[in-house]
C-alpha cells in the first residue's frame, strides 16, 4: 500500500489511454507532458489501458519507416518526468509483467489510481 | 514529420543547403561543420570550441530522442555530458543568445525543439 | 470533487470503466453523446460502484429518443445543469 504522500506527486496528471502507432494519441499526450514539463510543471503519467503497451520493450519503428514513441519515451527522464504508473490491472489483462516494460513504471491498483487523479489539481486524458 | 518547403537556399562550399522558413535545414542529412559555420555567421557566431562540444551534445541527444530537445532538459544534457559547470543556462544564454535551445538546434542541423515556444 | 464526462457507450468502449476506475469518492460522471446508451436500465450496472453520482444529458438522450427509457438512478440533467455541473467541480476530465 502506498502512502499519499507518494501520490502528491505533480501539478499535472496525463492518462494515456492509446497504444503507440494506432492513432496520434499517445504522441498528443506526451507532447503534452513535454511541454508542461518544458516550462516546470512537475508532471505525472498514468498509462491505463491500450496505454500500456507504450511501455513494452522491443518497439521499433512502424512498417513504413513511421517513428515509434518509444525514444520520447526514454527521453522523459531528460524533462525530469520520473513519476510513471501503469494501471496493474491492464497489466496483467495483457500478460504483462513489470519485467516487459522498457521504463520503471509502477503498477497502480483501482484504489490507488482513485488516489492519484484526485492528488492533482490538473487531469488531462489522451 | 510533414515534408518542409525549401524558403531559401545556404550556399556552403559551392552546395546549396535548403532552409525552412526559420532558418532550419530541410534536410537534416546535409548537415555538415560547415553548414553550421555558416548558419553561425548569420547569427554572428564564431563557433570555438566551447559552441562546437555543446553542438555535439544536442546532435547526440537528437540520435537518442529523435527531438531537439527545449531549454531545461538542453541544460540537463549539457550537465550530463560537460560537467555541472556548463550545465547552466548562462554558459548557454552567453555561446547561443537569444533562445539558446532553438538557436543552438538550428546550428547542430536538428528540427525545431516542438515542445518550447 | 471532479467531474467526469464519457461520451463513449459501455456496449461498445471500455471507456466507462477507465472513468470509474478514476473517480473520487465524491466525483461525479456525466453521460454526453453515444454514452448516454450507459443511462438504460440494461447498462446502467456498469455504473453501480458511484451510486447517486451518475448524470446524463437530456439533449443527448432526446436525440436518440432515449430520454424515457433511463434507469430511475440516473439524474437527467440539461445544458444549464451540466454548466451548474461544471461549475461546482474543480475540474472536468474528459474520457473519449
Amino acid at each position: 500500500m502506498m502512502s499519499d504522500s507518494d501520490l502528491e506527486a505533480g501539478e499535472l496528471l496525463v492518462i494515456l489511454r492509446h497504444g503507440p502507432h494506432g492513432t496520434s494519441w499517445l504522441r498528443e499526450g506526451l507532447d503534452a507532458a513535454l511541454v508542461a514539463a518544458a516550462f516546470g510543471r512537475r508532471v505525472s503519467l498514468l498509462f491505463m489501458g491500450e496505454g500500456v503497451g507504450a511501455l513494452v520493450t522491443g518497439q521499433q519503428a512502424g512498417p513504413l519507416g513511421q517513428k515509434g514513441t518509444a525514444p520520447t519515451l526514454e527521453m522523459l527522464a531528460m524533462y525530469d518526468i520520473e513519476t510513471l504508473w501503469v494501471e496493474a490491472e491492464a497489466l496483467s489483462s495483457l500478460g504483462l509483467a513489470e519485467d516487459d516494460l522498457m521504463l520503471p513504471a509502477r503498477p497502480l491498483a483501482a484504489e490507488a489510481i482513485e488516489r492519484a487523479v484526485a492528488a492533482h489539481p490538473l487531469v488531462l486524458t489522451f | 514529420m510533414a515534408t518542409v518547403e525549401i524558403y531559401r537556399y545556404l550556399s556552403v562550399d559551392g552546395q546549396a543547403i535548403g532552409l525552412d522558413p526559420e532558418g532550419y535545414l530541410v534536410d537534416l542529412a546535409q548537415w555538415s561543420p560547415g553548414v553550421a559555420e555558416a548558419l553561425a555567421d548569420e547569427e554572428g557566431i564564431h563557433l570555438e570550441e566551447d559552441h562546437w562540444e555543446v553542438l555535439r551534445v544536442l546532435r547526440d541527444f537528437y540520435g537518442r530522442y529523435e527531438m531537439a530537445p527545449a531549454m531545461r532538459p538542453l541544460v540537463k544534457a549539457v550537465g550530463m555530458a560537460l560537467g555541472p559547470d556548463k550545465g547552466r543556462s548562462i554558459h548557454l544564454m552567453r555561446l547561443f543568445p537569444g533562445s539558446p535551445a532553438k538557436v543552438a538546434a538550428r546550428l547542430a542541423g536538428l528540427p525545431k525543439p516542438t515542445n518550447c515556444l | 470533487m471532479k467531474l467526469h464526462i464519457v461520451n463513449r457507450s459501455p456496449a461498445s468502449s471500455q471507456v466507462h470503466a477507465q472513468a470509474v476506475t478514476a473517480m473520487g469518492p465524491d466525483d461525479r460522471l456525466l453521460l454526453i453523446e453515444d454514452g448516454v446508451q450507459g443511462a438504460l436500465p440494461q447498462l446502467v450496472r456498469y455504473f453501480e460502484d458511484i451510486p447517486g453520482r451518475l448524470y446524463a444529458l437530456r439533449e443527448d438522450l432526446e436525440a436518440r429518443g432515449l430520454v424515457g427509457r433511463c434507469d430511475a438512478s440516473v439524474q437527467v440533467v440539461d445544458v444549464d445543469g451540466f454548466v451548474q455541473l461544471t461549475e461546482e467541480a474543480e475540474q472536468t476530465v474528459s474520457w473519449y
